[in-house]
């Protein structure tokens, strides 16, 4: 047996038992008194009962205060409640947004803390299974938070206790908001029928209650039911500043040399004058003060636009550290306001060229400042001990030139000729005269890469696997494509460069130099450093039950213990902010930035534009509804028994 | 005492007395003050023709006088346990008046009998007269203890057989008889007294002040009353006992009795000297 509300029990004994007895007490002792005659005291008494129906009724306070105590007693019995909101639906989903822009001040403490609290009061006010009632079940209750992922923090219940601790344990987080795996997620526990209702499946479409400041970023591919979704929207203020991009990066020319590049925007409607700090390994070396326009009309579209100031910055000389950009004016928002890089040391990349002889690949390889080259013959190659160079890796890449479709060791490898064995690719046949139709611009082996031109007077027929990406296209056949297999990567170009009017291209150096970036960075030399909210980060290559370390965030000193396959799962980072994660011999920083213009817009909104219906944000405030009105009720009889032990022993004549 | 001493017991009954005394007596008799004339039968005394009206008339007419006698005062006091209650204490009260009412008449030649009683007649001393027995009248109120249950009518069927003759009957009590006192006073006016009915009651008893939840307990007969005092009650107790002090006194009144209320915080001398006088029990 448990008790829900053990102190309100002890209380209310506390007051009411030593009362009690104290009344019992003194009701119960006569005292005696000697009189003459009793004769003239036994007729008052006998006139008084004869009156008492009418006159004692009319006259004796004390019969009034039993009745009124009795009534009230009655009344509380009746399970009275104020504001009676009738529960037609019998199911709830609690919908609560715990992105980043619910962390602004404008309500204080905070608008995920006002969200919190709306819920509780909508629990609080839901009807309790009474014990005198014969009625039907008490409503359930399931409690969703969203940002980026949906996550259920407790299922369907009616237990108020229960619901109200899971509430109060929803944390902020500094992710996105997306409602649809939200309405999902509540969609399909609906459906699932539950151990608690006794494995009825719900009869009724359960309602959506979505806590929000409408900063949804999917709202556009979201359908709902009439009725289904309720909208309580939080928050009223729009001043915030935020650094909505930020990078850092080494010159191509100078690897000492690091460019940093940062968008700041405004959302509010006036002009903010503020000042952007950078501070290399926490030692401040710049500070620079700009104005950013306010949100105003978009000339050629007429949208309202935010006001947007791009500023960069270049320090001559950095080996490695943590760059920290921070916006110095306080506004709603906090956690947009800074934002980091890590830049590891620069090194040499060692690329392996096998050739029988390219002076253009290799002039091209060779503009590519970073990359110490090696050379050798394809004969050369294909005697190389395929084993010790899967495990030793003594090069970071290898390019081979009019290859002729040998399977090759692992590694990352860009390819011109044949594509090599053993991947999945096939190239059996050969084609001729053929021109790239498409190819993908955007993507950033092809980045400032001019295909139009291309002219190609032989090339192998590749069928590429389905999990390859498709970079440039023939005609009919794939011209360059990607594949990422078992740890290995090749960038295959099905042509050998000679064949084409490629090298008389300037868009040839490019590619090179774009390639020889991507596998370098495929090649773990540049590591991903820079994340954004809530990305998974998975370290490769430990001992199996290595352990390791994070601090940061949430987070103090989590213990981390790499897998049997020796991967070190690191735990979802929900905080803007640097990471450091020690491994035994070595420790890497991550910096988790929100970047998140569409976040950043605290701007709350009234109303959802959800596909075919507009959601429009309800009341502002949810009332404390069905109200129970009997622990007054007993208070108040509590009070008059007290009124009547006064009266009684006061004596008040009437 | 000396204010005493000037008041003697009056009865505003002609009674008929033992012993020649100073009372008018209903019996026509030997003394000077004229009553009537009837015609002359054989046998009657020619002392007392008037001759005079025989030389007016030739009838024979007799003279008749008013016969003067003593008067009979009969004082009986409640000493039960009811009468030992109040402040000041009724029983002092009422042997005061017992015994203030018994100086007049001793001092005055009256024939007193003073008696006691509650469930019977205690103590009685028959026919006092003359300050000779000032003492023993005194010793037997002091000597009387206040205590037990009444039995009105018992005594005054007593009372009545006791043959003390009539004349005045001063009944000194509270009158807080269970069994009623009707039978008991007709008893008393049947036998032809002249009956004053004193009733003495203490303050305590008129407006009490009595609180809160009580278990009334009778001082006689240990008789019972779980009562709570509230404003209600007492009042009904108010009325019920001006009702049965009413009673009482139209009962009496009817009977041709007189009724006294005395409460014990009134003055003994006020009462008798005043009070007794205006209702003419005294003169």
């Amino acid at each position: 047996m448990n008790w829900l509300t053990p102190l309100t029990a002890i209380y209310a004994a506390a007051i009411a038992v030593p009362l009690f007895l104290l009344l019992y007490f003194l009701k119960l002792k006569r005292q005696e008194d000697v009189v003459p005659c009793t004769l003239l005291w036994k007729r008052a008494v006998q006139d008084l009962q004869v009156n008492a129906p009418f006159q004692r009724l009319r006259r004796n306070i004390l019969l009034l205060i039993q009745l009124l105590m009795l009534l009230a007693i009655l009344a509380a019995l009746a399970g009275p409640v104020l504001a009676l909101q009738s529960m037609k639906t019998q199911r709830y989903v609690l919908l609560i947004d715990n992105s980043a822009s619910m962390n602004a001040t404008d309500i204080k403490p905070s608008r995920l803390e006002h969200a919190k609290e709306q819920a509780t009061v909508f629990v609080e006010s839901l009807t309790d299974a009474s014990f005198f009632s014969l009625k039907r079940q008490p409503p359930q209750v399931m409690v969703i938070t969203i940002n980026d992922t949906a996550k259920v923090v407790c299922n369907f219940t009616s237990n108020k206790t229960q619901l109200t601790e899971a509430i109060e344990r929803i944390k902020p987080g500094d992710g996105g908001t997306q409602l649809g795996q939200g309405l999902a997620l509540a969609r399909a526990y609906c459906q699932t029928p539950d151990v608690e209702s006794n494995n009825r499946t719900a009869e009724q479409a359960a309602k959506l209650l979505l806590f929000s400041d409408g900063g949804i970023q999917d709202t556009q591919s979201l359908k709902i039911a009439d009725n289904e979704l309720a909208y309580h929207a939080v928050g009223t203020g729009t001043d915030n500043v935020a650094i909505t991009a930020m990078k850092a990066r080494r010159s191509f020319e100078n690897a000492e040399q690091v460019n940093i590049f940062a968008l700041l925007t405004n959302y509010s409607d006036a002009p903010v004058t503020t000042e952007l700090e950078l501070s290399i390994n926490g030692d401040l070396k710049t500070v620079k003060s700009l104005t950013v326009p306010a949100r105003s009309d978009n000339p050629t579209s007429g949208e309202k636009q935010n006001g947007q100031v791009s500023i960069d910055f270049d320090i001559s000389s950095l080996e490695d550290g943590v760059i920290q950009l921070r916006q110095t004016r306080s506004d709603l928002l906090a956690a947009d306001d800074t934002a980091w890089a890590v830049l590891s040391a620069p090194r040499d990349i060692k690329a392996m060229l096998v050739t029988d002889g390219n002076r253009v690949l290799e002039s091209a390889l060779k503009a590519c400042r970073s990359v110490k080259l090696f050379r050798c013959s394809r004969q050369e190659f294909s005697q190389m001990d395929a084993a010790s160079m899967a495990l030793a890796k003594p090069y970071d890449m290898v390019i081979l030139d009019n290859h002729d479709g040998a399977a090759v060791p692992r590694g990352c490898y860009l390819v011109f000729g044949k594509p090599p064995e053993g991947i999945g690719v096939e190239a059996a046949e050969k084609g001729e005269n053929q021109i790239v139709v498409d190819y993908r611009g955007k993507h950033p082996i092809l980045n400032y890469v001019n295909l139009d031109n291309l002219f190609v007077s032989q090339y192998h027929k590749m069928t590429l696997p389905r999990e390859a990406e498709l970079l440039a296209e023939f005609d009919q056949t794939p011209a360059i494509g990607l594949v990422q297999r078992s740890q290995s990567t090749y960038i295959l170009v099905g042509f050998d460069v000679m064949e084409t009017n490629w090298p008389f291209e300037p868009g040839f150096v490019m590619f090179v130099y774009n390639a020889v970036s991507f596998l370098g960075e495929q090649a773990g030399l540049a590591e991903k450093s820079e994340l954004a909210v809530a990305e998974p980060v998975t370290l490769q290559g430990f001992q199996a039950g290595t352990e390791a370390t994070l601090n940061g965030g949430d987070y103090a000193n989590e213990k981390i213990i790499a897998t049997e396959g020796g991967k070190l799962h690191l735990p979802v980072m929900e905080r803007v902010g640097l990471y450091r994660l020690e491994m035994p011999e070595t420790s890497r920083t991550f910096a988790v930035n929100m970047l998140n213009a569409s976040e950043s817009d605290i701007r709350p909104q009234t109303q959802l534009e959800l596909t075919g219906e507009t959601v429009t944000a309800g009341d502002a405030e949810i009332k404390r509804f069905n109200l129970p009105i009997w622990p007054y009720i007993v208070g108040a009889v509590l009070l008059l028994v007290c009124v009547e032990w006064f009266v009684y022993n006061s004596k008040i004549r009437l | 005492m000396n204010k005493l001493d000037t008041l003697d017991v009056l009865s505003r009954k002609i009674l008929r007395g033992k012993l020649q005394g100073q009372r008018r007596s209903k019996r026509r008799g030997q003394s000077i003050e004229f009553a009537d004339h009837r015609p002359y039968v054989v046998g009657d005394d020619l002392r007392f023709v008037d001759w005079n009206i025989y030389a007016r008339l030739e009838q024979l007419f007799l003279k008749l006088f008013i016969e003067e006698q003593d008067l009979t005062v009969h004082v009986a006091i409640d000493v039960s346990g009811s009468v030992n209650y109040g402040q000041p204490d009724k029983a002092v009260f009422i042997k005061k008046i017992a015994a203030a009412l018994s100086y007049i008449s001793l001092v005055n030649n009256n024939r007193l009998t003073l008696t006691t009683f509650r469930q019977d007649v205690v103590s009685q001393l028959k026919y006092m007269r003359g300050r000779n027995y000032l003492s023993q009248m005194a010793d037997l109120l002091l000597d009387a203890e206040c205590e037990g249950v009444t039995d009105f009518e018992n005594v005054c069927k007593q009372l009545v057989a006791s043959q003390v003759g009539t004349g005045i009957m001063i009944v000194i009590s509270d009158f807080m008889f269970k069994e009623g006192y009707e039978e008991a006073m007709k008893r008393l006016f049947g036998r032809g007294y002249d009956v004053y009915a004193i009733q003495a009651l203490s303050p305590q008893e008129v407006d009490p002040e009595l609180k809160g939840d009580l278990k009334l307990v009778d001082i006689e007969d240990a008789d019972t009353a779980e009562v709570t005092i509230s404003g209600a009650l007492l009042k009904y107790y108010k009325k019920n006992l001006s009702a049965y002090c009413n009673e009482l006194k139209d009962f009496c009144t009817r009977q041709g009795g007189h009724y006294v209320l005395a409460k014990s915080s009134d003055s003994v001398e006020h009462l008798v000297l005043n009070y007794l006088r205006r209702i003419r029990l005294l003169s």
